[in-house]
C-alpha cells in the first residue's frame, strides 16, 4: 500500500483542485457567453462595469466570511455591519470629518465588532453562529436609533464620485477586490496565520497541542471577516450616496452563498480565496443577466437556491467518492 | 529547532542524558501516582521508575488502567494523588502543552493530527519555517521528505494527511514526534492498524529512537512485540501496578498470570437455563474483518465473544444485524435462513446491538428515559399519527418497573442516570419491541463493579424470558465467568471455542494473542 498510493494520490487531488477552480471559472465564462448571445446589452462597457460593481462588495464580503468559514465558524452580521459602516461613514462625513479620517474610524469600529465576536466565542464560549446572529440584530437597531430611522445623506463629491470612476478602464470597485483578494491570498496561503486557520478548522485539539494559539486564531477570523464588511459598507455608502442601517439586507447569506459556490467547506478546513471570488461574480451575473433578460426578479432567488444546492452536491458527490 | 532533523538534534540531549544514566537516576518517577473518579479508582497509587534511555512496556488488559496512566504522564488528566519527578524534579504535568515542554510526548492509537493540511504542514504545525514572514512551502515539503525518507517510511510529504490510511497516519505522527525534540515518547498500541511492512518501520523507528537517546514506553496487547523491543515490562491489572521485570528473566506465561486476575469476584451472577431452540445461527459468514465463522445461538444461551481489539468480533456482530454486507456463507434466523440487507430488516427479525458507545450510539441523552425507551415502539403507540400519551407513559412505566431502572420520574432526562441504568434503557427499549436475541458489545466498559452486577442479573432476565445472548467483551473474566459457550476470535478467524469453564484463562490468553508474526498482513481489520 504505502509504495504504490504515492503517485496517484498527488495527481488525483491537484487534478481535483485545479479542476474545480477551472469548472467555476468556465461556468462563468459560459455564463457571459450565453447572455452575450442571447442579449444585445450584455457585452456593452457599461453593463459590464456594472456587473463588476454589483459584485464587488459582495465578492469582498465573502472573502471575509471564508476566513472565518475555514474555522469551523459562520459570521451572520456581515450584511448587517456594512449597513452599520455605511451610516457610521455617512454620520462622519456629515460632521465635517476628512474622508480618511471618516474611513480609518469605520474600519476600526468594524476591527471593534470581530474582537467582540471573538471575546464572545472565545471567553464566554457562544457559539459563533449565536453572537454574530445578535450582532446581526442589534447593530441594525444601534444603527436606527443613531439616525433616529433617517438616511442620512453624503455630500461629498470626492466621496460619492469613487464608486462612479474607473481606473485603467476598469470601475474602482472592483479595484477594490483586487486590493482585498491579493493580501488575502497571501495571508490564507503564504503566511503561517493563514495556515493556522486551516489547523484550527481540521482538528483545534491538534493545532493546541502542536501550540498554535488557538483563541489568537478565532480573533484573527471574526477580525477580517468584520473589517472586510465594514470596508464593503463604506463600498456602499460611496455606491448610493447615503447612509442607512438597513442596507445590506441579506448581504451574509449571498456572502456565505459566494463562499459556498466558491467550493468553501461549511464544515471547516477546506476553502480558498479565488473560490468565493468567483462565486460572488457568478452570483452577479445570474443577477444582471436575469434582469437582462427580463426574468421575474423573483426567480432569481429560485435560481441562486438550485444553483447553491447543485454545486454543493457535486462538491460532496466528489467528497464521498473518495 | 525547526530546522533540524532528529540527527543535528540530539547530542547535547545525548549528553544529558548520559549524566543522568550514569548517575542511574530515573528520567521519569512516579511516587504513589494515582487517578480517581468520583471515589473510584482508575488507578491506585503506584510507583514506577523509567530509566533514561530504555524501553519500557506496559502490559495489562482492557481497563487495567494503561490509558489512565498514559493521560496522567501527557498531562490530558490531572492526577489526584502522588508525585512526579522529571530529571529528579516535581513537575506538576497539569497540562498537555507543559508535558511537550519537557519532552514528554505520546503517539496516540487514534492520530491527533489535521487531516486536511498536507503531510508537511502538519509535521511543521506549530513550527513552519518562513521567510519574510511567509510560508517556505517547498522548503516544508523537501524537509518533511528528507525527514520520511531518513526515516525509511516510503510515504509522500505533500498528499492531503486525509488520503492516507490510518497506519500511514500513524507513522507520520511518530516523525512528528521524533522531530520534535522528545525524550521520553509513549507509544499507545501503535501497531493497532499498521501493516506488517509499516509495524517494521516503526519498529526500526524506536530502536533508532532509543540509540539516540528517547526513553520510549511501549503499550501493546502483542507479546511477541513486548519480547522484540522491550527492556522491561510492567504489568497492570484492575487499576494496580503488579510488577516489573526484567525481560530477559521474564517469559510470556508468567506475564500472563499476572495479567489475569485471579480472584473470581462475586460480580458474576450466572443462572442455568435449559437451552431451547436455535435462534440464530451463522454457517462460514466472512465479510470485511472475519472470515469463515460458523456459530449458533440458543434460547437461554449466552455466546461470548473473546478477543483483542480489532480482532473482528465487531465487524462479524454489525455484519450480522446489517450494518456491512456479508460475503459469502449464509445466516439462518430459527431455522430459516435470511437475508439481513440493513439494520432495519434485523430489528424486525427481532436481533437487538446494544452498543459499544451506548452513550453516543444507544441514547438520546438530553431526552427523557420514557422517550429513550419508547422510541423503536412510536409506531405501535401512535394511532392515526398521533402518540398516545397513556400508553407511552404506561408503557415506559412498565418497563421502569420490570428493569428496576433507577430514576426520579419517567420524564427525566437518560443523562441524569447512572451508567448502568443507562444501559438498562439500551436494553429495555429492544424489549418492547420483541427482539428475541440481543447483542452486548462490551457492555461493561467504564461503569463500575456494582453496575456490572446488575447487567448481569439483567442478562439472567433475558435469558428466562427465551431471549439469546452474545457477549462481546475484551475483559476475560467477563466472558470467562458468564459465557455458555466461548469463541476466541483472534485477527479476523474464530481459533478457539469451548464449554463453560472448560479450559483456563491462560489457554484462551494465549489463544487471543497467538504466537503468529508480530503484525497483521493486512490492514483490513478496523477496530471494534
Amino acid at each position: 500500500m504505502s509504495v504504490d498510493t504515492k503517485e496517484p494520490v498527488i495527481s488525483h487531488k491537484k487534478r481535483y483542485n485545479i479542476l474545480f477552480g477551472l469548472t467555476l471559472f468556465a461556468l462563468l465564462l459560459v455564463l457571459w457567453l450565453v447572455l452575450g448571445l442571447s442579449t444585445t446589452t450584455f457585452w456593452t462597457t457599461n453593463n459590464i462595469a456594472n456587473l463588476l460593481r454589483q459584485g464587488a462588495m459582495i465578492a469582498i464580503l465573502a472573502v471575509g466570511q471564508t476566513f472565518v468559514i475555514i474555522t469551523g465558524g459562520i459570521d451572520l452580521s456581515v450584511g448587517a455591519i456594512a449597513g452599520f459602516a455605511s451610516t457610521i461613514v455617512a454620520l462622519l462625513l456629515a460632521n465635517g470629518f476628512p474622508i480618511w479620517a471618516a474611513v480609518l474610524i469605520t474600519l476600526a469600529i468594524g476591527l471593534g465588532i470581530g474582537l467582540f465576536h471573538g471575546f464572545g466565542i472565545v471567553k464566554m464560549g457562544l457559539p459563533p453562529f449565536i453572537i454574530t446572529l445578535a450582532t446581526l440584530t442589534s447593530l441594525r437597531g444601534i444603527g436606527l436609533l443613531i439616525t433616529n430611522g433617517a438616511t442620512i445623506s453624503i455630500n461629498n463629491d470626492d466621496f460619492t464620485n469613487f464608486s462612479r470612476n474607473d481606473f485603467l478602464g476598469i470601475p474602482n470597485l472592483f479595484w477594490m477586490v483586487i486590493l482585498v483578494g491579493i493580501p488575502a491570498y497571501i495571508l490564507l496561503q503564504h503566511t503561517r496565520w493563514g495556515r493556522y486557520l486551516f489547523s484550527v478548522g481540521s482538528n483545534a485539539e491538534a493545532s493546541r497541542l502542536s501550540g498554535v494559539n488557538v483563541n489568537r486564531t478565532i480573533y484573527l477570523a471574526y477580525t477580517l471577516s468584520s473589517v472586510c464588511a465594514s470596508f464593503v459598507g463604506i463600498l456602499l455608502a460611496t455606491r448610493i450616496g447615503v447612509g442607512n442601517p438597513t442596507q445590506a439586507e441579506g448581504w451574509e447569506l449571498q456572502a456565505i452563498a459566494s463562499s459556498v459556490i466558491g467550493g468553501t467547506s461549511l464544515f471547516g478546513a477546506v476553502g480558498s480565496v479565488q473560490g468565493p471570488l468567483l462565486g460572488a461574480f457568478i452570483l452577479a451575473t445570474i443577477n444582471n443577466g436575469a434582469n437582462l433578460l427580463n426574468v421575474n426578479s423573483f426567480w432569481q432567488r429560485v435560481i441562486t437556491g438550485v444553483l447553491i444546492i447543485v454545486i454543493v452536491y457535486f462538491d460532496q458527490l466528489r467528497r464521498r467518492r473518495k | 529547532m525547526t530546522d533540524q532533523g532528529i540527527a543535528s538534534r540530539t547530542p547535547n540531549r545525548t549528553d544529558a542524558i548520559a549524566a543522568a544514566t550514569a548517575a542511574d537516576l530515573p528520567i521519569l518517577e512516579l511516587q504513589k501516582l494515582e487517578k480517581q473518579y468520583f471515589g473510584t479508582h482508575a488507578l491506585k497509587p503506584t510507583d514506577l521508575a523509567f530509566k533514561a534511555g530504555e524501553i519500557h512496556a506496559i502490559v495489562g488488559e482492557n481497563g487495567a488502567g494503561k490509558s489512565t496512566l498514559i493521560k496522567l504522564l501527557t498531562g490530558v488528566i490531572p492526577r489526584t494523588g502522588g508525585d512526579v519527578y522529571w530529571h529528579g524534579e516535581p513537575v506538576a504535568l497539569g497540562t498537555p502543552v507543559e508535558a511537550i515542554k519537557h519532552g514528554i510526548n505520546a503517539v496516540h492509537q487514534e492520530v491527533v493530527l489535521c487531516p486536511h493540511l498536507s503531510v508537511a504542514a502538519n509535521i511543521f504545525l506549530g513550527e513552519e519555517h518562513l521567510r519574510f514572514g511567509l510560508l517556505r512551502h517547498r522548503n516544508m515539503v523537501r524537509e518533511a521528505q528528507k525527514i520520511l525518507d531518513d526515516l525509511g517510511f516510503d510515504l509522500p510529504a505533500h498528499v492531503t494527511l486525509g488520503d492516507l490510511t490510518i497506519g500511514q497516519q500513524q507513522l507520520i505522527a511518530t516523525a512528528r514526534a521524533a522531530t520534535r525534540g522528545a525524550q521520553f515518547l509513549i507509544f499507545d498500541e501503535p501497531t493497532a492498524y499498521l501493516t506488517r511492512k509499516e509495524g517494521m518501520q516503526l519498529f526500526a523507528l524506536i530502536r533508532r529512537m532509543q540509540a539516540s537517546g528517547v526513553t520510549i514506553v511501549y503499550i501493546s496487547h502483542r507479546m511477541e512485540e513486548v519480547f522484540e523491543l522491550a527492556d522491561r515490562v510492567s504489568v497492570l491489572r484492575d487499576g494496580t501496578l503488579v510488577g516489573t521485570r526484567e525481560i530477559a528473566e521474564t517469559n510470556e506465561n508468567e506475564l500472563i498470570a499476572m495479567m489475569i486476575n485471579r480472584s473470581i469476584e462475586q460480580i458474576y451472577h450466572k443462572d442455568s437455563f435449559e437451552f431451547g431452540k436455535p435462534i440464530l445461527e451463522t454457517r462460514n459468514l466472512s465479510g470485511d474483518g472475519f472470515e469463515d465463522i460458523s456459530l449458533t445461538v440458543r434460547e437461554g444461551e449466552i455466546i461470548g465473544l473473546y478477543g483483542l481489539i480489532g480482532a473482528g468480533r465487531s465487524e462479524f456482530v454489525t455484519t450480522v444485524f446489517g450494518r456491512h454486507a456479508k460475503s459469502s456463507g449464509s445466516i439462518w434466523w430459527q431455522g430459516e435462513e435470511v437475508n439481513i440487507r440493513n439494520e432495519k430488516d434485523a430489528i424486525k427479525l427481532g436481533i437487538a446491538l446494544a452498543p459499544e458507545s451506548r452513550r453516543d450510539q444507544g441514547l438520546c441523552l438530553s431526552l427523557p428515559v420514557s422517550l429513550n425507551l419508547n422510541l423503536p415502539v412510536y409506531t405501535k403507540l401512535s394511532h392515526g399519527g398521533l402518540i398516545s400519551k397513556t400508553e407511552e407513559s404506561s408503557q415506559a412505566d412498565r418497563q421502569i418497573a420490570d428493569l428496576r431502572i433507577k430514576t426520579s420520574t419517567r420524564s427525566a432526562s437518560a443523562a441524569s442516570l447512572s451508567g448502568g441504568n443507562q444501559q438498562k434503557i439500551v436494553i429495555g427499549k429492544w424489549l418492547n419491541h420483541g427482539a428475541k436475541l440481543f447483542i452486548f458489545d462490551e457492555p461493561t466498559v467504564g461503569v463500575d463493579v456494582g453496575t456490572k452486577a446488575e447487567i448481569y442479573r439483567l442478562f439472567s432476565s433475558l435469558l428466562s424470558k427465551g431471549a439469546g445472548i452474545i457477549l462481546i467483551s475484551s475483559y476475560l473474566p467477563e466472558v470467562y465467568e458468564l459465557a455458555d459457550t466461548l469463541h476466541v476470535f483472534r485477527r479476523g478467524e474464530m481459533v478457539a471455542t469451548h464449554q463453560f469453564k472448560s479450559t483456563s484463562h491462560e489457554d484462551i490468553l494465549t489463544k487471543a494473542l497467538g504466537s503468529a508474526p508480530a503484525i497483521p498482513n493486512s490492514s483490513g481489520e478496523s477496530s471494534s
